[in-house]
């Protein structure tokens, strides 16, 4: 493999490097795709859903394709306000999103991960498992200009590139030693556990209220990681069920939590308990979420180089995969053009640039900016806006001997005990904004 | 300060790793750990319990590591190097 030379190396191969590589393959440049990892997706842990619409703009039809691991198309999506032995619930189950084209599918990232590199292997990239790149090489273009060159392999091997396509996820190891991405802090990146429970797929339809290889996904805020701004989540796969909790990181850090408890604490909850009952743990796993948002974007290209996905902070709330997917895809346009130019400067890969700034998700994470600084002004407003909710749900729901005038005072009356309504109703808008993704 | 009572549960009963000869984790300068350092947050924040404080310095068991990326970025005075793992070793999902 030393001293080779390919038209692009990507390094990584979750979705947005198997997108990028995938499509550059298709327009017929040679691709040499990077897995520090035994097999794409060994390293990797994620909220476990795939959007169909952002997949098709890469794979149309993609749940036809022979042997793609798709564990359940998800009809019902709910949000839990979680306290201590209560919940509101929120939420949308639709039969529409039983058929094509669904809106999306639950996935186990250590099976799709890698059907998914498979499929830029079947179409010409080259795959090379265990092989790590620890920095970048390059190629003087002036007196004092150069560009990137390809990358550098632990024991000192070469891989000679065009194009070197970083999709190292959220570590970001190299798009930090080049001095693309600047050091993030504790705030802007969220830390999760994961668990993977086993469960005959009778029992998990049984619980979620599901036909067939329908899934469900519930988000839930509140109890899971009070006293820190964070999220729990259950979601459905074949015969598997996908339990997550974390929290931005600084305020596990300062509040002295431990992800590991808070799972245990989690799963202990009177209405979880017994949806995961009897169900047999056979994988824990833990990962950070770059959070940085919009502020933290890192420099997206430079000479010969382009940044993908988590690495380049391409999440905006709770989509991740998908947007990087779209990224992957932006990056292979880039690439096919600055081919046909033979010109692989920054100046012509700014095409990618412009097609994010175009990008729906660009302007979400713009406006999300208010919403990350409001929860670490606020990091009790999660707590506020659950426990409001609960005792409201409560008193409402009760056969009481009141008239319903002075039920209703009543409720008011708890509320501005609580804090101010303006600020309860002000902890509710930016909630449903952080809440709305997962 | 959260709860500190901790769980039996061993997570890492249910986590394939294939351990390195070498550690992939550092600590930068142990003196800082002693003496600015006050709550030690990397023994609690590392979801598998990478590190613990013994003998006046942290010590890392690497290979229980599942590579979250949390460990440089808690640390709250930047004292914690973490690296990629070498190709092929650490933890297997």
């Amino acid at each position: 493999m030393g001293n080779d030379r390919y038209d692009v190396v990507v390094v990584g191969a979750g979705p947005a490097g198997s997108s990028a590589a995938l499509l550059m393959a298709n327009n017929n440049l040679s691709v040499a795709m990077l897995e520090r990892g035994p097999y794409p997706g060994s390293k990797n842990m994620s909220g476990g859903t795939i959007a169909s619409m952002p997949f098709q703009e890469i794979l149309p039809e993609y749940w036809n394709i022979d042997g793609i691991p798709l564990e359940r198309k998800i009809v019902s999506d709910e949000l839990w306000m979680l306290d201590n032995d209560s919940a509101v619930k929120m939420g949308f189950s639709g039969k529409k999103f039983g058929y094509a084209p669904y809106n999306k599918f639950s996935i186990l990232r250590y099976k799709f991960d890698k059907w998914y590199a498979d499929q830029a292997v079947a179409a010409g990239a080259k795959l090379f498992n265990n092989c790590l790149a620890i920095d970048l090489v390059y190629h003087k273009t002036g007196l004092l200009s150069k560009k990137v060159d390809g990358v550098v392999l632990e024991g000192g091997d070469i891989i000679h590139a065009d194009l070197v396509v970083l999709a190292e996820g959220s570590s970001a190891a190299l798009t930090q030693k080049i001095g693309l991405r600047q050091r993030l802090n504790p705030a802007d990146m969220t830390l999760y556990v994961k668990e993977v429970l086993e469960l005959p797929s009778g029992k998990i339809e049984e619980r979620f209220s599901l036909e067939g290889d329908e899934g469900a996904v519930i988000g839930m805020v509140g109890y899971p990681t009070s006293p820190a701004i964070g999220k729990g989540g259950i979601w459905t796969n074949k015969d598997s069920l996908s339990i997550v909790v974390g929290a931005y990181l600084n305020q596990i850090v300062n509040k002295g939590l431990n992800p590991l408890q808070l799972m245990e604490r989690f799963k202990s909850h009177p209405m979880i308990k017994k949806l995961i009952e009897g169900a047999k743990p056979i994988k824990y796993l833990a990962h950070t979420i770059p959070k940085g948002g919009f502020k933290k974007i890192p420099t997206l290209v430079d000479d010969g180089v382009i940044v993908v996905g988590d690495a380049a902070e391409m999440i905006s709330g709770r989509r991740g995969i998908d947007l990087a997917m779209i990224t992957g895809k932006f990056a292979a346009e880039a690439a096919a053009q600055a081919c046909a130019l033979d010109d692989y400067s920054r100046e012509t890969l700014s095409s990618y640039v412009k097609r994010i700034k175009g990008s729906f998700f660009y302007e979400n994470m713009r406006k999300g900016k208010n919403v990350e600084e409001y929860f670490n002004t606020y990091q009790d407003s999660d707590f506020l806006i659950t426990k409001a909710m609960n005792d409201l749900a409560f008193k409402y729901f009760k056969q009481d001997l009141e008239n319903n005038k002075i039920r209703l005072r009543k409720m008011i009356e708890e509320l501005k005990n609580m804090q101010p309504l303006q600020k309860t109703g002000k902890d509710l808008l930016y909630g449903l904004q952080n809440w709305e993704v997962w | 300060m959260g709860n500190f009572a901790k769980s039996d549960t061993n997570p890492l009963e249910y986590v394939k790793i294939i351990p390195d000869s070498k550690s992939h984790i550092f600590i930068k300068d142990d003196g800082i750990c002693i003496e600015e350092c006050e709550n030690k947050p990397c023994t609690y924040y590392c979801p598998t319990r990478v590190f613990y404080w013994e003998d006046d310095s942290i010590k890392i068991l690497y290979k229980r590591c599942i590579e979250c990326g949390a460990c440089p970025f808690g640390c709250p005075y930047d004292n914690i190097a973490w690296e990629n793992p070498r190709g092929g070793y650490g933890v297997v999902y």
